[in-house]
């Protein structure tokens, strides 16, 4: 009886388990910072959760007229690299209560790396801000899920 | 039975926990991105909004700390007359002028919709090393006290949509010749305002127009203004201006190295309180001054930017009003009613080093 009752309960784990998936995975989808200027799709690596660019409204650099490059990036090795497909979130983990947080966000305009948490303000609606040290001196971006056009 | 429990054991582990490491790359493998070109907003009612940056602006500071120093000038000052006493007219000197200069800017609210910042700033002047200050009660106060400001500061930054903005800025100023053990009463702070509406159109220009209740140039004066932050197609170049107050040409070596050359018109009315002969008679000291400059601003450690600037002090306002019945009055520039003392500072070179931490 007590090894059936140890059974039970190991084999509840999983159904618990994919209940918290289903509820972090919500940050997952199609999403468009506020400038309109790209949009990322948020994913799930393992246990965490990252973004990618993986549509630019100026997807081409006008001096150049070639794709847009990471040409700011601190490392020299990386300013080659094209930011269509660049992931710039990154290493964020659920903490419950519709908040992700230990994570970084990037900023291809100036190269600069942040801390980064999010929040989830509504299932559209997500509240991205990137900090320096302390949350307090940060800013915040609102960002909009999008759908496939009807 | 004991072994089916620990396969199961170990089966459920391998469903629920296995992980993958953190990619060590920023590089996908090759993906049809043209699927995405035709996604929309889930909400129906959703709006973008631009934002207060356009590419290659100067970092926002968010909290800084330096030196401010001018090299030796002279004082020249008019007649004093005052109800029982006349000062003659004289000229004093000094070796030289500065102080710290301290502020912070925070962002309180942060939205796509709306930017509010609130903050701070301090600035001391000490003048050093004078000369004849006795011919003159200004010249004497300015030695034994010098100036103090302290101040509070809102800005609010709204979008009305992905182009059109509103900008309102409020700060309110304690100037004087007071040190930080006897700093002077509220009702002599000082108010000064400004308004703007504007349009972005596109990520390298944004400019608009308003009007300003400012101290500026040592008094009161109701002004308009023009903002316009604008950078070269070659990202190299730009311009950062809100005139008349300040203007300046950039030039981008990196987003971490910026050079600077422009002018910055800085100025504020400040009560002369602490001095025994003027004290008690209501005088404030309307000091405005131009400094052309260049700015070296360099990133020395990620958030920390290093600002060097150097340059030129012109005098534009150093003279002296008596308030009747202590209520500040509007001159503007055409106003004649007379300065109680008219005094000229001469020129001098300046420098102003800083310490900033920057904001995303």
């Amino acid at each position: 009886m007590r090894n059936l009752l140890f059974l039970i309960s190991v084999l509840l784990v999983p159904v618990f388990g994919i209940s918290q998936d289903a509820e972090s995975d919500r940050l997952t989808g199609i999403w468009e910072p506020s400038n309109g200027k790209a949009r990322v799709k948020i994913e799930k690596i393992g246990a965490k959760y990252y973004g990618k660019i993986v549509w630019l409204k100026e997807p081409n650099d006008p001096t150049t007229n070639q794709p847009k490059v990471d040409k700011n990036n601190e490392d020299e090795s990386l300013r080659n690299t094209p930011l269509r497909g660049y992931r710039l979130l990154k290493d964020f983990v659920y903490k419950g209560k519709d908040e992700w947080s230990d994570g970084t966000i990037y900023d291809p305009e100036n190269g600069s790396t942040y801390k980064s948490n999010i929040k989830m303000k509504d299932a559209n609606t997500l509240e991205i801000r990137g900090y320096i040290g302390v949350e307090a001196l940060g800013r915040t971006d609102v960002w909009k899920r999008l759908e496939v056009k009807k | 039975m004991k072994l089916l429990l620990n396969l199961c054991i170990i089966f459920c582990a391998k469903v629920c926990f296995a992980q993958i490491d953190s990619l060590q790359t920023d590089t996908i493998k090759e993906e049809d991105f043209s699927m995405y070109e035709n996604f929309d907003f889930a909400d129906e009612g959703a709006k973008r909004f631009c934002t207060p940056k356009v590419f290659d602006l100067s970092p926002a500071k968010l909290i800084w700390f330096g030196y401010d120093h001018q090299g030796g000038f002279d004082l020249s000052s008019d007649t004093l007359i005052d109800s029982d006493r006349t000062w003659s007219p004289g000229n004093s000197s000094f070796k030289g002028a500065g102080g710290i200069r301290a502020g912070a800017n925070i962002p309180i609210v942060s939205r796509t919709n709306i930017v509010v910042q609130g903050g701070f700033n301090l600035w001391r002047i000490n003048y050093s090393g004078a000369k004849n200050i006795g011919v003159n009660p200004l010249a004497n106060t300015l030695s034994q006290n010098g100036l103090t400001t302290m101040g509070l500061m809102a800005t609010v930054f709204k979008p009305l949509n992905d182009r059109r903005f509103i900008i309102a800025q409020g700060n309110a100023d304690l100037n004087g010749d007071y040190q930080f053990n006897n700093i002077i009463p509220l009702q002599y702070a000082r108010y000064s305002a400004a308004a703007l509406y504007g349009i972005k159109t596109n990520d390298r220009k944004m400019i608009a127009f308003g009007i300003s209740r400012t101290y500026r140039v040592g008094e009161i004066n109701y002004i308009p203004i023009m903002l316009l932050n604008w950078t070269h197609i070659n990202r190299k170049w730009g311009v950062e201006m809100l005139a008349p107050a300040r203007a300046q040409i950039r030039r981008s070596f990196s987003p971490r190295k910026l050079l600077f050359f422009g002018y910055e018109l800085e100025g504020n009315s400040y009560r002369i309180l602490n001095n025994t002969e003027l004290g008690l008679r209501h005088y404030e000291l309307r000091r405005g001054e131009l400094r052309f400059r260049f700015i070296w601003e360099q990133s020395i450690y990620k958030f920390i930017w290093l600002s060097v600037q150097a340059g030129y002090r012109y005098d534009y306002a150093f003279d002296v009003d008596q308030f009747p019945n202590d209520k500040e009055f509007f001159r503007g520039f055409f106003g004649n009613q007379p300065y109680k003392m008219e005094n000229a500072l001469g020129g001098t070179w300046y420098s102003f080093v800083s310490l900033n931490l920057v904001s995303p």
